[in-house]
């Protein structure tokens, strides 16, 4: 990840937000002058030794800091882990998506492990071992009493400034875990779905620092420490990403060990036992993934509409079990073959059949026609192969292509049967009505969906096989990036500027004139808004001179819109009003510290409808109010970061 | 040519002059050009004798009824010229305006720069300039402007049209772009699509259900919001992703709904174009070319997009589900009686994005904002506006200098 300023900025102010200024400062030395050592960062920082060594446990705690040991060297170098600080932003779209398809119990285990940071197993057992203790004094005392009590059971110790985080839960309600026997069932259900992994001894490495040491042990074993000509080359390379992705593995190891104890009675003995000292942490890489299906369900459902959103969520969940990770890196996911290449992952249609949902009802949210409009071949083309590397296909060229292999399809194709919800016999027979007027196969209609997001221009689903649906990422994350940048500048300079950055993104580069004809627009108002995005770093310009002395007067000026650039720019945008953000509670956080600092009162706290007075309890509300909406819209403006950046 | 003789050879090379000018013309439109060889050809001169053949076409020269050009191996060649247009050339009081107005002429639909006459035929300005006014009180020029160099003056002669290239089409009127022109083309083209490329589903299961208000509310859709409205939005808090429980879209409400994979029927461009001059909107004559331009101009901006089955490139809404049920005629009808709603927008509003939700994504002075800078978060009055702490800025005092 490219670290540029206002990230850099946003990371510190997350570590304040959280952790308070101790670590963040530290934090902001180690962006600010690259990896240090323990004495450096003293200089750098003008702290005591015993401030810097509270700051960097604390950092390590919650896996903010890579950390390395050169061999014979006596220091450590610290070096910020830019991701993950970064991800903590995230941290409440996690705990969402973990709540929604694990359950409110294991939302539970996972905030605590996130509030914890890296943990072992036997002391999260031993956690919640006292917190189930606790609950079941509290309940016979409150059978004795028959009074409500405060919710002190969710507060967690956190290292550093512990904040106070208003937890929906009351002890009123039975607590989401009950015994030790259900966490181990949620721990299990968590690292399998990878979203927890171990941490492992190379772990805290920065990637950089990993490559290195692995390549120089690989370089080692070549004569003379040298990589000579080019088959060894090749071969070096394949080692390095071999010898990389062995180690990427053994964050799984967690995994592998409970699925080799597989029954649920061996389970927890083996708790009780040697994987008890395994430390856990969240894995992001894998919470994006499934991050990533959600928003992409949005983004169908935007297209197509929500039964079919639906379809598409149903079969991202199904296809993502074997996804680890958004991005393939390319170092480390190099195959020098192309047949060493783990295939793409497929789904099937019965598959899918079996884990959609009952309620769900496939006959809606589609059109119906007469059979004889639909050409069935056209349908159900399959595609055994992904795209090619240009996603802006241009449709005329893919027409004659086309064409020769489809030649005699056109007469063919009425196959009433097969069409499913456009089956029954009514031309404009409306939706409703057509559902329960005949009952199509519940697959067939399914199938429906699926085709209709094969189809799609995005390139949302491959029919890749009879019956077997795949999703090519790498095009249709781009379709998405791109939606996404149209979205913003459309919402910045109107529709106009919106269908001069396509035209331009189409056609390549072209001038005034020639922009003027295809865009059917004046030319004072072209201008206008060309200069008006070129104000936003949305299009460029280039002067190309007619001549050899390049007279200015006789240059043409070419537009042309550069995708990259203006990624870059919406990034920038976007880290720096979640800075803005930030920087705006806090002020806010200022003017009302009078009524915050009450709360914080231990005699106060928990029972503030009663001891708040009625100005405070309206300030207090309004606050809270406007906090909510301050994170609310980083985490909007996240959504839009995840899209361009990590998905 | 001996000199006793030359009054019987000038009736001769009259005739043959004659002659020639006739068979040439019957041999090809005006546009062809004839290489010595094709004037051999034609057998009018007879044993085919150079020397009568180039006194003749001298002859013809002179008279205007014949055009030397310069063929691409330097050969020279001709064309014809009609009588009538022969005539003005000689009825040209002297040779300056003979050459502007041959200029001119050779120029044809497109016309020619003023600069350019200049230039070619080495002339005064003064000159020039009394030979263009005489040609113009005769009227056999007129002057014409070019859409795409609007700058320049222009001629053309007074009995020819400017070219599509010179007047840009029949999107243009009079060299101007005519917005509202195309505006109406445009809604036309995007209605046809979208009731083509769609499917409406009238949701007829609770049809008592559905209100003459939702109606109302549904047209106000295709209003542009004001910035009022925009923020008064964002002030609710961010809403969390729609979770997989949410209910199932109303049946009661009409709707757009996709068309199942493979659907044939998708409106082609030659479809448009059909029902273009179907139904007559326009006394222009607006060939497939021109409805292609305005179909890509909708696809540029996002609201329909290409569609392929088989070898049919048809065309079909975007986000089907997103748009408008109010017809376009029922929303045209209320912008008259309502002018307050203004212009029609076509589709429905673009997908929101967060970064120009907040105030940052459309701030003014976001280069300059810092913490510890003349405008700092910390006291952006935008921001208080947007969280509702302020009421928006009435004086513009507090809107350009946000302190």
């Amino acid at each position: 990840m490219l670290v540029t300023a206002p990230l850099a900025e946003f990371c510190t102010l997350t570590i304040d937000e959280i952790y308070g200024e101790l670590p963040s400062r530290i934090y902001a030395s180690l962006l600010m002058r690259g990896r240090s050592t323990i004495q450096q960062l003293a200089g750098d920082t003008g702290m005591n030794a015993r401030q810097l060594r509270h700051g960097l446990a604390l950092l390590l705690q919650h896996n903010l800091l890579h950390y390395h040991l050169d061999a014979g060297s006596p220091h450590y170098f610290y070096e910020a882990n830019v991701e993950h600080a970064y991800n903590l932003a995230r941290t409440g779209k996690i705990l969402q998506m973990v709540e929604e398809t694990h359950g409110a119990a294991a939302k539970d285990v996972m905030q605590t492990i996130i509030l914890t940071g890296l943990t072992r197993v036997g002391d999260l057992v031993d956690a919640y071992q006292n917190r189930i203790d606790r609950m079941n004094r509290i309940k016979e005392k409150l059978k004795a009493e028959e009074d409500p009590f405060g919710n002190g059971v969710e507060s967690h110790e956190v290292n550093g400034e512990p904040k106070p985080k208003p937890t929906p839960q009351s002890s009123k309600s039975d607590p989401l875990i009950s015994s030790i026997a259900d966490l181990n069932k949620i721990i299990y259900k968590l690292v399998e779905a990878e979203l927890l992994i171990g941490v492992h001894k190379t772990s805290f490495e920065s990637p950089e620092d990993l490559l290195a040491t692995i390549e120089s042990d690989i370089q080692k074993t070549y004569p003379g420490g040298e990589v000579k000509g080019n088959k060894a080359k090749a071969e070096y390379k394949d080692k390095v990403a071999e010898a990389l992705r062995k180690n990427r593995s053994e964050s799984r190891s967690l995994k592998r060990k409970l699925e080799q104890n597989g029954l649920s009675a061996k389970r927890r003995k083996l708790f009780d036992g040697a994987a008890s000292a395994n430390v856990m942490c969240i894995n992001y890489e894998k919470c994006l993934v499934e991050l990533r299906n959600r928003r992409l369900m949005h983004y169908a459902e935007e297209a197509f509409g929500q039964t079919t959103s639906w379809v598409y969520a149903s079969l991202l969940n199904l296809l993502s079990k074997d996804i680890s990770r958004c991005r393939d890196d390319p170092i480390t996911d190099h195959y020098e073959k192309d047949e060493e290449k783990p295939a793409p992952v497929v789904v099937t249609t019965s598959q899918l059949l079996d884990v959609l949902k009952t309620s769900l009802d496939l006959s809606v949210g589609l059109g119906q026609v007469d059979a004889d409009k639909i050409s069935v071949t056209a349908a159900e083309k399959i595609a055994e192969l992904p795209p090619r590397k240009k996603f802006f296909i241009d449709v005329q060229a893919e027409a004659d292509a086309n064409a020769s292999s489809d030649d005699d399809d056109e007469g063919e194709d009425v196959k009433p049967a097969t069409n499913g919800v456009n089956g029954v016999n009514g031309t404009h027979v409306t939706n409703g009505v057509n559902g329960t007027a005949k009952r199509v196969d519940r697959r067939t209609q399914l199938r429906q969906h699926l085709l209709l997001l094969s189809e799609s221009t995005q390139g949302f689903l491959r029919h890749c096989g009879a019956e077997e649906w795949t999703v090519d990422f790498v095009p249709l994350m781009a379709a998405l990036r791109q939606a996404e940048i149209d979205a913003t500048i459309e919402n910045t300079v109107g529709r106009e500027g919106v269908r001069l950055v396509r035209m331009l993104r189409a056609k390549g580069k072209l001038d005034e004139k020639a922009i003027m004809s295809v865009a059917l627009m004046r030319k004072a108002d072209m201008s206008k808004k060309l200069a008006e995005m070129h104000k936003y770093g949305f299009v460029q310009t280039q002067e190309v001179p007619r001549e050899a002395k390049a007279d200015v007067k006789k240059s043409f000026f070419l537009w042309y819109f550069d995708g990259t650039m203006a990624l870059e720019r919406i990034l920038d945008v976007s880290y720096k009003t979640m800075i803005h953000s930030l920087q705006v509670l806090d002020t806010l956080r200022e003017k009302d510290q009078h009524v915050l600092s009450l709360i914080k009162r231990s005699d106060v706290k928990g029972q503030e409808d009663d001891k708040l007075r009625k100005i405070h309890k309206e300030k207090l509300t309004q606050f809270l109010k406007l906090e909510r909406m301050l994170l609310g819209q980083i985490q909007r403006v996240d959504d839009l970061v995840a899209v361009l950046r990590d998905y | 040519m001996a000199a006793p003789n030359s009054e019987a050879d000038q009736a001769k090379l009259q005739i043959f002059k004659d002659e020639l000018y006739d068979t040439i013309r019957e041999h090809g439109s005006e546009t062809r050009v004839f290489s010595q060889a094709d004037l051999k050809g034609l057998g009018v001169i007879p044993n085919n004798d150079v020397r009568i053949l180039v006194d003749v076409i001298q002859m013809l020269t002179n008279e205007k009824l014949l055009i030397g050009v310069h063929l691409p191996g330097g050969e020279l060649g001709w064309k014809w010229r009609s009588r009538e247009d022969a005539k003005k050339y000689t009825s040209l009081p002297d040779e300056p305006t003979r050459l502007v107005y041959g200029e001119i002429d050779q120029a044809g639909q497109d016309g020619v720069w003023i600069r350019h006459i200049k230039l070619r035929i080495n002339i005064q300005d003064a000159t020039l300039k009394a030979c263009i006014k005489f040609l113009e009180s005769k009227g056999f020029i007129s002057s014409m402007t070019n859409v795409e160099m609007p700058n320049r003056k222009m001629y053309i002669r007074a009995d020819l049209k400017p070219s599509e290239r010179a007047t840009g089409g029949p999107w243009f009127t009079d060299g101007e772009l005519d917005e509202a022109f195309i505006k109406v083309i445009e809604g036309i083209i995007f209605e046809y699509i979208k009731t083509r490329s769609a499917y409406f589903s009238r949701g007829t299961v609770l049809p008592q259900r559905q209100p003459k208000k939702g109606v109302v509310t549904g047209d106000a859709r295709g209003v542009k919001r004001t910035a009022t409205d925009i923020s008064n939005d964002d002030a609710t808090p961010a809403p969390a992703p729609a979770t997989k429980a949410a209910p199932p879209p109303p049946k009661g409400k009409p709707m757009y709904l996709p068309m199942p994979a493979g659907y044939k029927k998708y409106p082609t461009v030659n479809d448009i174009t059909e029902f273009i001059h179907n139904q007559k909107v326009s006394t222009a004559m607006l060939g497939v070319a021109d409805i292609q331009a305005l179909v890509d101009v909708l696809v540029f901006d996002g609201l329909i997009e290409p569609i392929q089955v088989h070898n049919r490139k048809g065309y079909r809404v975007v986000r089907p589900t997103k748009q408008d049920t109010v017809s376009y005629a029922k929303r045209q009808q209320d912008r008259e009686s309502h002018p307050e709603l203004g212009d029609i927008v076509l589709g429905p509003p673009p997908l929101s994005s967060a970064v120009t939700e907040a105030p940052c994504g459309k701030c003014p002075v976001f280069e300059l904002c810092q913490e510890g800078g003349p405008v700092a978060p910390s006291t952006c009055v935008y921001f208080q506006e947007w969280l509702g702490l302020k009421e928006p800025a009435v004086a513009t005092a507090n809107e350009t200098a946000p302190l």
